[in-house]
């Protein structure tokens, strides 16, 4: 119960910091654009199905189509990133298998798991969402350019979220 | 038949990523679909609140900026009143002029969130059909043209900014009188590209951009921008022109919707002639 209250705060606190904040910075004159959202699929629990995260990022996604009145295109990166994480994981998996009802965080995976884990999906999620805003191959090396330096600022905004958060936690214990 | 249940089953989540993604692709495809937008109106009602309240927080921050442009439109304004004009014939004073009809109504709206950084860009007004807006109507600002409203809830409109690579709209270069179609394909906010000026056509850098006005969305001779480059390209069968808008999109705050008071007439009219 309180895995899915945090859950939904989660959802509710990085769409609003999205469509409020960083939509708008207009760094580079809109050149490089941070999705932090997407932070919300990387960290729900690790025993959760596939299908669920998969529902899950989609209705992610579209919540931010329905924000940026961008027709599906959160939606479908959204849904390849949940379909790849799947694959991630495993691919990450430690050798005694993950901890049942734990999220994917600093503090329970360490800053070396986060930071690959990030490093494998936040491109994905990038890269398939330029491609299809732009939606044509012929500016390919300043659209592949913009959607790495975004994941590469995505991704730093993910680890200090990670850190900020982690300390209240161990706080809090 | 249970093995292929079975099957079904066990590859159900490719199964479903298959089925997600044929779903965003089919969105993607209605995107610029009218109809497919109107559903979501509640919805944009809901949104057009959110980004009411950001806005209340925000508007702040560019007030001084706001007022330096809101200034000089004003300055504009009143170099065109009828009290700046020392009247050379003082008997014959016009009492009621019967040759003007007012055209063009200009609403005052706010900008309530707008995106600069997209291929296709929107902006939200803070007034929709109750404040007589209605969809395809021009929206400009106090330097320039911005967009088109695309369409409006009761008290909240969508607009497609000039940044939006799928919009056209016809220009005109006054001092030489072409036509030519404006089109935001240079993926940088302060530029936008002219097509379809043909190569004769001695455009030079520096001459004033304005709207065309015969596609009924603007009035004619509202500011577009002013040209940064010209291209005369031997394979091309037009100029490629580059200008710079003479608005800054970046930062916006309050817009004048246009409306055309004899915009129904004329279309009523030209209505009869597709009929034949």
């Amino acid at each position: 119960m309180i895995t899915v209250l945090s859950n939904v705060i989660r959802f509710v606190v990085l769409i609003a910091l999205q469509v409020l904040l960083l939509d708008h910075m207009d760094l580079a004159n809109g050149w490089v654009v941070p999705y932090l959202y997407v932070l919300f699929i990387m960290m729900l629990p690790f025993e959760l199905p596939t299908w669920s995260v998969l529902l899950l990022g989609f209705a992610t996604g579209a919540t931010m189509d329905f924000f940026s009145s961008t027709p599906g295109m959160h939606a479908g990166a959204c849904t390849v990133m949940a379909f790849a994480r799947t694959g991630v994981l495993r691919l990450l998996e430690p050798r005694d298998g993950y901890e049942f009802g734990v999220a994917p965080t600093v503090q329970t995976m360490g800053l070396v798991w986060v930071l690959t884990y990030s490093a494998l999906l936040v491109p994905i999620h990038h890269l398939w969402l330029f491609f299809t805003e732009v939606f044509r191959f012929d500016r390919f090396p300043e659209t592949f350019g913009r959607a790495l330096l975004s994941a590469l600022l995505t991704i730093t905004l993910i680890m200090l979220v990670q850190l900020i958060t982690g300390r209240q936690e161990r706080k809090r214990a | 038949m249970r093995d292929l249940f079975r099957f079904l089953w066990r590859s159900r989540s490719t199964l479903l990523f298959i089925g997600l993604m044929v779903l965003s692709f089919l969105w993607l495809a209605n995107g610029n679909d009218h109809h497919r937008a109107q559903t979501f109106t509640s919805s944009q009602a809901a949104i057009g609140t959110l980004y009411g309240w950001r806005d209340q927080v925000v508007r702040y921050t560019d007030l001084d900026g706001e007022n330096e442009i809101l200034a000089a439109a004003q300055a504009e304004m009143m170099n065109r009143m009828r009290s700046s004009y020392l009247n050379s014939s003082a008997p014959f004073v016009v009492v009621n002029d019967t040759l003007l009809q007012q055209q063009y109504k200009y609403i005052s709206t706010r900008v309530l969130n707008s995106t600069t950084s997209k291929q296709k860009n929107f902006l939200t007004l803070d007034k929709g059909s109750k404040a007589g807006l209605a969809a395809g109507m021009g929206v400009i600002a106090a330097n320039g043209i911005v967009g088109v409203v695309r369409e409006c809830s009761p008290r909240f409109s969508t607009v497609t900014s000039v940044l939006n690579s799928s919009w056209n709209i016809s220009v005109l270069n006054p001092r030489t009188e072409h036509f030519g179609l404006l089109n935001w394909d240079t993926a940088d906010p302060t530029t936008a590209r002219v097509k379809d000026i043909p190569k004769h056509a001695r455009i030079v850098v520096g001459d004033t951009i304005v709207t065309g006005g015969d596609d009924r969305v603007f009035p004619k001779g509202v500011p577009v921008g002013v040209v940064e480059s010209v291209v005369n390209d031997d394979g091309a069968v037009a100029l490629d022109i580059i200008v710079r808008l003479s608005h800054d999109m970046t930062r916006i705050g309050h817009v004048w919707v246009v409306t055309d008071l004899l915009k129904l007439e004329r279309d009523t009219l030209e209505a009869k002639l597709d009929a034949e």
